[in-house]
C-alpha cells in the first residue's frame, strides 16, 4: 500500500543525496571490480587479463554509473533540471533574442492579463465574505414587501429569502469619538439578508424579528473594515451607538470579514433593519413594509438544491402573476418572451444574467485568444529563426548520438522559460496598472468591493496560460528545427541552410497569419473606439462651466423631517444666490450632467389643436427654478420659473409649466407656437411655458435629444437630496457658500463639492480610459505585426542568399532581386490583409446583433474612415518593415555568396 | 560469451536476491552476484552489474538494507542485509512462484486430443 510511497520518499532522498551516493557507489563498484579481480587472478591469470575479465563480468562501470543514478533517483526530473539550466545558460548567451522574445510575451501576456483582470474583476469574481455565492439570484425589478413576504412563505423554489434597499447613503458619526459625520452606503434588509447570504457576525448577532420588532430601538450592524477603521476593532463595540442620519442607533453586530454586502460594487458598510425608524432612513417613510403601492424591495434567493436559474424563474413569474392578479395589477413591464419576473444572479460584484455573462465571457475570450495567438505566432517565427541559425549545432548533437526528444524536449524548454519570464513580467506590469486607482471609479475611505487588481486567480491563470503557450511556440520551430536533413546541414558553411527554401512554409504561414491577427485587432480596436467616441461629444455640456460649483445636501440624513427637508432645499438656491459674489444658484437632478445617455419617456401631443395625439420620445428631466438663468442658458421664448412657483405649488396642480428645448419644440409642433400647448404624459398634463437653448440634456451627447423639463415639486424634494448648482464671479470661491450653508444650519453635511470643470473632466478620464486600452490594444498589434514581418523577411533574405547569389551572378540587377523578395513579402501582407478585414466585418457584425440584445454599446456599424484608414496604415507600415530587411537582398556579392557552396 | 540468458519474469532475479539473503545473511554485492551465479549455473546475470539495479529495487521498497563494513581482505565494503519485511516478500514471494510453476507445470503439460466436441 504504502509501498509506492516509500519508493518515492527514497528516490527524492536521493535526488538530493547525489553526490554522496555517487562516491558510495564508485566505492562499492570498484571493490566489486577487485573482488573480482582477485578471484580471477586466483584462478592463474595475469593481473593485466584478470583485470580485463573483471571489467568484462561487471559490466562497463560508466553505464552501471548511470543505470544506477535513473533506478535510485528521479530520472526524468533531474533531466527536466538539467535542460532547465541548459535553457537557462543558452538564453544567457543570445542576449538579444532574449530580451525580444521576453519583451513581446511580456506585452502579450500583460495585455491578456489586464483584460483578463478586467472580466474578472466585472463578471467572474464572487463578491467577498458570503457562503456560496453561486446559489444566489435576485429579482431584476423592485417589489413590494407583501410580494417578497409571499416568495419567502410560499415558494419552494429558495431555500432562503431575504429583501433590501439600497445601496442607501447614510450620515454616519461613531458617539463620543467627536468626528464629523460622514457619509457611507449601506443595506435596509430584512432580518433573513444575512442568513440568506450565509455571512455569520465576528461580534454581537445579526437581527431577527423577535429583537428586533417593527419601531423599535434603533439596532445597526457594521462591516468588519467600519469595525476595524472607524472603532478600532473594539471588543466592546457591540452595544457602542454611532449617530446615523442624526439618530443615535445602537450596534447589535459586525459582519464578517470582507463582506460588503451583496453586490458590493457599491460597498455597504452599515446594515440597518427595515423595522427601524423612518428618522434613520428616510427611505422607509409611510410604512413602506405595508404599503401596496411601494415597490422599493430587492429581492435575493438562495436557491434549493438542485432548481435551476430558469426553473425558479418560471416559478416566480407564475406566483408574481397570480399575486398582480389577486391584487388587481397589471402588470405592463412585461419582456420579449412575456416575463413579468426576470432573475438575475446575485453573487458576484454586479448583477449579470447568464446571457450577459456568456457575452462578456466569450468577447473578452475571443479578444484574448486573438492577442495570445498572435503573440505566439510571433514568437514562433522568431524560434523558427533562430532554429535554423542553430541548425548547424543541432544537427551535430544529432549525430554525435542526442536523441530527438531530448534536443526537443531542450528546445521546449528554452520556450516555456521564455514564455514564463515574459508572463511574469506580464502580470507584474497589468498589476501595476491596475494596482492603482482607475479614473471614473469612486475612490473613498470605503472603498467599492469592484477590484480590478490581479488576483491569485489571475496570476495563476496567466502563468499556466504562458507556460502553455511557450509550448505551443515552442512545438513546431522545434519539430521543424530537430528534423533538418544532417548532411546538408553538417556540409554547408551558410549559416541557415538547414530546411529547404519553402515558399509556403511555416515561416510564410505565421507572417500572413500575423498580418491577418494584427489587421483583425486593429480594426476592431478602432470600432471599439468610435463607438465610444460618437457615444461621446468633447465640445462641452452646452454652457459655460466658468465659476459653476456642484455639491449635494441631503438634510434628511442630518435629522431632518421630509416636510423639513423640501422646505429647506427649496429655499436654499434663493439663499445662496442672495450671497454676494454668486451669480445664480438652482438645484438638479443627480445625475444631471452625467454622460449616460438620458432615458427616454413616452409623451403624446396634438401636433395642431385639435389633432389626433401622436406619440413621442422625450427626455423628463427635473429642474430647479431659475435653472437656466443660474447656467447662463437662453431662454428664446416664454419664461421659466421662479423662486415663487415652487414654494407655492401644490400637489393637486393638474397642469405643470414646463420649458421645452428647441428640438422638442420641434419634433412636437413643428413650426407651430409651442407656448401654452400641452403635454401629455398618462394623466400628467404639462404646459409649455417656454422653450430654452439647451440641446444638451446629456454631457457628452452628441446628437440633440428633444428635452421637457418639469420644476422640481415639494412632493419631489422629499425623496433624498438633489444636486445643488452655484454660479460665482471670478475670484470668489467656494468658503463663503460653505459659510452660508453652515449659518443655515450648522448641522448640514455637504458632500461631493467639486467645480463643474473637475466634474466633467471625471466623466471624460473615464472615457479616456477605456479608449487609451483599446488604442494600445491597436498599437501592439501594429508594432508586433512590424517586428515579425521584418523577422521573416530578415531569414527569407539570407536563406535564399545562395538563389540570390546565383541571380545576380546571371546578371539580374539589384532592384529585380529585391522586387523578387518584396514580391513575396507583399503576398502575404495582402493574404493576410483580407482573412484579416474579412474576420473583422463577420465580429463586427456579430458584435452589433450582440449590442442590440443587450444594449451595452451603441454601435451602428463600421465608418469608411475606419475600414479605409487603419488597414492603409497597417498595411503601409508592414510594408515598410519588409523593405528595411528585404533591402539587405541587393548588398549580397554574388561572389561570396556561391563561394560558400 | 553465453548468448543465451534466461529470459526472466519481472522480479524474479529480486525474489533471488532476497532468498540469496535469507540463506547466507548479510552480503556485498559480489558476494550476491557470486552465490547467484554458481546456483544458477551463470543463466541469470547479463553481468554481474546487473544486480546492481535489482539492490537498488530491494532497497527503495524496504525489504533490504545496507551498511558499511569491512570485506574479509579488508576493504570498505557495503553489506546488504534481509529486513523483517523483507523475510515477509520472502515467504509471499515464494509461495506466488510455486502457483505460477504449477499453475503453468500443468497448462504445459496438458496432453492432445482431450478437448470437448
Amino acid at each position: 500500500m504504502t509501498t509506492w510511497l516509500r519508493v518515492i520518499a527514497s528516490r527524492l532522498r536521493a535526488v538530493v543525496t547525489r553526490q554522496r551516493l555517487d562516491h558510495e557507489f564508485d566505492d562499492e563498484l570498484r571493490d566489486h571490480l577487485e573482488s573480482l579481480t582477485e578471484a580471477y587472478q586466483a584462478a592463474g591469470m595475469s593481473h593485466a587479463e584478470a583485470r580485463r575479465a573483471a571489467v568484462l563480468k561487471l559490466g562497463h562501470p560508466q553505464q552501471l554509473r548511470e543505470a544506477n543514478r535513473d533506478h535510485r533517483g528521479m530520472p526524468l526530473l533531474e533531466a527536466v533540471a538539467q535542460d532547465l539550466g541548459f535553457a537557462f545558460r543558452t538564453l544567457r548567451k543570445s542576449r538579444g533574442f532574449t530580451v525580444v522574445a521576453v519583451l513581446t510575451m511580456a506585452l502579450g501576456i500583460g495585455l491578456c492579463s489586464f483584460l483578463f483582470s478586467f472580466m474578472n474583476g466585472f463578471v467572474l469574481r464572487a463578491a467577498p465574505g458570503m457562503r456560496d455565492p453561486s446559489r444566489l439570484v435576485a429579482l431584476q425589478a423592485p417589489v413590494t414587501y407583501q410580494y417578497f413576504e409571499s416568495y419567502r412563505d410560499r415558494s419552494r423554489i429558495a431555500s432562503a429569502t431575504a429583501a433590501f434597499i439600497g445601496p442607501a447613503p447614510f450620515s454616519v458619526a461613531v458617539e463620543g469619538a467627536g468626528a464629523a459625520p460622514e457619509r457611507i452606503f449601506g443595506h435596509l434588509v430584512s432580518p433573513e439578508y444575512f442568513s440568506t447570504l450565509g455571512v455569520t457576525p465576528v461580534l454581537g448577532r445579526f437581527f431577527d424579528p423577535d429583537s428586533d420588532p417593527l419601531g423599535g430601538a434603533a439596532v445597526v450592524v457594521v462591516s468588519e473594515r467600519f469595525w476595524r477603521m472607524r472603532l478600532n476593532a473594539d471588543a466592546h463595540a457591540a452595544g457602542r451607538t454611532l449617530r446615523v442620519n442624526g439618530r443615535r442607533a445602537t450596534i447589535v453586530g459586525v459582519a464578517q470579514k470582507d463582506f460588503l454586502g451583496v453586490l458590493p460594487a457599491t460597498a455597504a458598510d452599515l446594515f440597518v433593519p427595515v423595522t427601524a425608524n423612518a428618522a434613520v432612513a428616510p427611505e422607509l417613510a409611510g410604512g413602506v413594509l405595508h404599503n401596496t403601492a411601494s415597490s422599493i424591495f430587492k429581492v435575493l434567493l438562495r436557491l434549493a438544491p438542485k432548481v435551476t436559474m430558469a426553473a425558479a424563474e418560471a416559478a416566480l413569474d407564475a406566483q408574481t402573476r397570480q399575486l398582480d392578479r389577486q391584487n388587481g395589477k397589471r402588470n405592463p413591464d412585461r419582456d420579449k418572451q412575456g416575463r413579468v419576473v426576470r432573475l438575475v444572479m446575485a453573487g458576484g460584484i454586479v448583477p449579470t444574467t447568464p446571457e450577459l455573462r456568456a457575452f462578456v465571457v466569450a468577447g473578452w475570450g475571443l479578444i484574448i485568444t486573438l492577442i495570445l495567438s498572435f503573440t505566439c505566432a510571433n514568437l514562433a517565427g522568431l524560434i523558427l529563426a533562430r532554429g535554423s541559425a542553430r541548425g548547424r549545432e543541432i544537427a551535430i548533437r544529432l549525430s554525435v548520438g542526442a536523441s530527438r526528444s531530448r534536443l526537443m524536449r531542450q528546445l521546449l524548454m528554452e520556450s516555456v522559460v521564455l514564455a514564463i519570464a515574459g508572463g511574469a513580467a506580464g502580470l507584474a506590469g497589468a498589476y501595476g496598472i491596475l494596482n492603482r486607482p482607475i479614473p471614473g471609479l469612486h475612490v473613498s475611505a470605503f472603498p467599492s468591493g469592484l477590484v480590478v487588481t490581479p488576483d491569485l486567480r489571475v496570476a495563476l491563470i496567466t502563468l499556466c496560460i504562458s507556460a502553455l503557450a511557450g509550448a505551443g511556440f515552442g512545438l513546431m520551430p522545434a519539430l521543424a528545427s530537430t528534423r533538418p536533413d544532417l548532411v546538408t546541414s553538417l556540409k554547408e558553411i551558410s549559416p541557415a541552410s538547414g530546411i529547404r527554401y519553402r515558399r509556403f512554409g511555416l515561416r510564410n504561414l505565421f507572417m500572413a497569419y500575423q498580418m491577418a491577427a494584427a489587421m483583425l485587432l486593429v480594426l476592431m480596436m478602432g470600432f471599439a473606439i468610435i463607438g465610444i467616441e460618437r457615444g461621446a461629444n468633447r465640445s462641452g455640456p452646452g454652457f459655460d462651466t466658468t465659476g459653476v460649483y456642484l455639491f449635494s445636501v441631503d438634510p434628511m440624513r442630518d435629522g431632518y423631517s421630509p416636510g423639513d427637508s423640501a422646505a429647506l432645499l427649496a429655499d436654499l438656491p434663493e439663499r445662496l444666490a442672495r450671497v454676494s459674489g454668486v451669480d445664480g444658484a438652482t438645484l438638479a437632478e443627480p445625475n444631471a450632467f452625467s454622460f449616460m445617455p438620458p432615458q427616454l419617456s413616452a409623451v403624446s401631443v396634438q401636433a395642431n389643436p385639435g389633432d389626433k395625439e401622436t406619440v413621442h420620445h422625450v427626455s423628463l428631466q427635473k429642474i430647479g427654478p431659475g435653472f437656466f438663468a443660474a447656467l447662463g442658458l437662453h431662454v428664446v421664448r416664454g419664461v421659466e420659473s421662479g423662486f415663487r412657483d415652487l414654494r407655492s405649488d401644490s400637489d393637486t396642480s393638474a397642469m405643470l409649466p414646463v420649458v421645452i428645448n428647441q428640438s422638442a419644440a420641434q419634433q412636437l409642433f413643428g413650426s407651430g407656437d409651442p407656448l401654452g400647448r400641452l403635454i401629455r404624459q398618462g394623466d400628467q398634463i404639462f404646459l409649455v411655458a417656454g422653450v430654452a437653448q439647451y440641446e444638451k440634456s446629456a454631457v457628452f451627447q452628441r446628437a440633440s435629444v428633444p428635452a421637457v423639463f418639469l420644476t422640481f415639486t415639494m412632493k419631489d424634494l422629499q425623496h433624498g437630496g438633489p444636486l445643488v448648482v452655484v454660479r460665482v464671479r471670478k475670484g470668489v470661491g467656494f468658503a463663503p457658500l460653505r459659510s452660508e450653508v453652515k449659518a443655515i444650519d450648522s448641522r448640514l453635511t455637504m458632500f461631493d463639492v467639486q467645480t463643474m470643470e473637475k466634474y466633467l473632466a471625471q466623466f471624460n478620464e473615464a472615457l479616456k480610459y477605456p479608449t487609451s486600452i483599446y488604442g494600445a490594444v491597436g498599437m501592439f498589434a501594429l508594432i508586433l505585426a512590424c517586428v515579425g514581418l521584418a523577422g521573416v523577411t530578415a531569414q527569407a533574405v539570407v536563406r535564399r542568399r545562395k538563389e540570390i547569389g546565383i541571380r545576380m551572378a546571371l546578371g539580374a540587377r539589384r532592384p529585380q532581386v529585391l522586387r523578387l523578395v518584396m514580391k513575396e513579402a507583399a503576398a502575404m501582407v495582402l493574404v493576410g490583409s483580407v482573412l484579416g478585414i474579412a474576420g473583422a466585418v463577420v465580429l463586427v457584425r456579430l458584435l452589433i446583433w450582440a449590442s442590440a440584445s443587450f444594449g451595452a454599446l451603441n454601435p451602428e456599424s463600421m465608418e469608411p474612415a475606419q475600414v479605409v484608414g487603419p488597414p492603409l496604415l497597417l498595411i503601409a507600415v508592414a510594408v515598410i518593415a519588409c523593405y528595411l530587411p528585404a533591402r539587405r537582398s541587393s548588398t549580397i556579392d554574388p561572389v561570396s555568396a556561391l563561394r560558400e557552396e | 560469451m553465453a548468448q543465451s540468458k534466461l529470459d526472466l519474469l519481472q522480479g524474479t532475479l529480486d525474489l533471488m536476491v532476497l532468498r540469496t539473503l535469507s540463506a547466507l545473511g548479510p552480503l556485498h554485492g559480489y558476494g550476491i552476484a557470486r552465490r547467484i551465479e554458481q546456483v544458477s549455473g551463470d543463466e541469470v546475470l547479463l553481468n554481474q552489474g546487473t544486480i546492481y539495479a535489482s539492490l537498488v529495487r530491494l532497497q527503495q521498497r524496504g525489504w533490504i538494507s545496507a551498511d558499511w563494513g569491512v570485506s574479509n581482505n579488508n576493504r570498505r565494503a557495503k553489506y546488504y542485509s534481509l529486513t523483517k519485511k523483507g523475510a515477509k516478500q520472502l515467504v509471499a514471494g515464494t509461495e506466488n512462484w510455486d502457483r505460477i510453476t504449477a499453475m503453468m507445470g500443468r497448462v504445459l503439460t496438458m496432453e492432445n486430443g482431450g478437448g470437448e466436441e
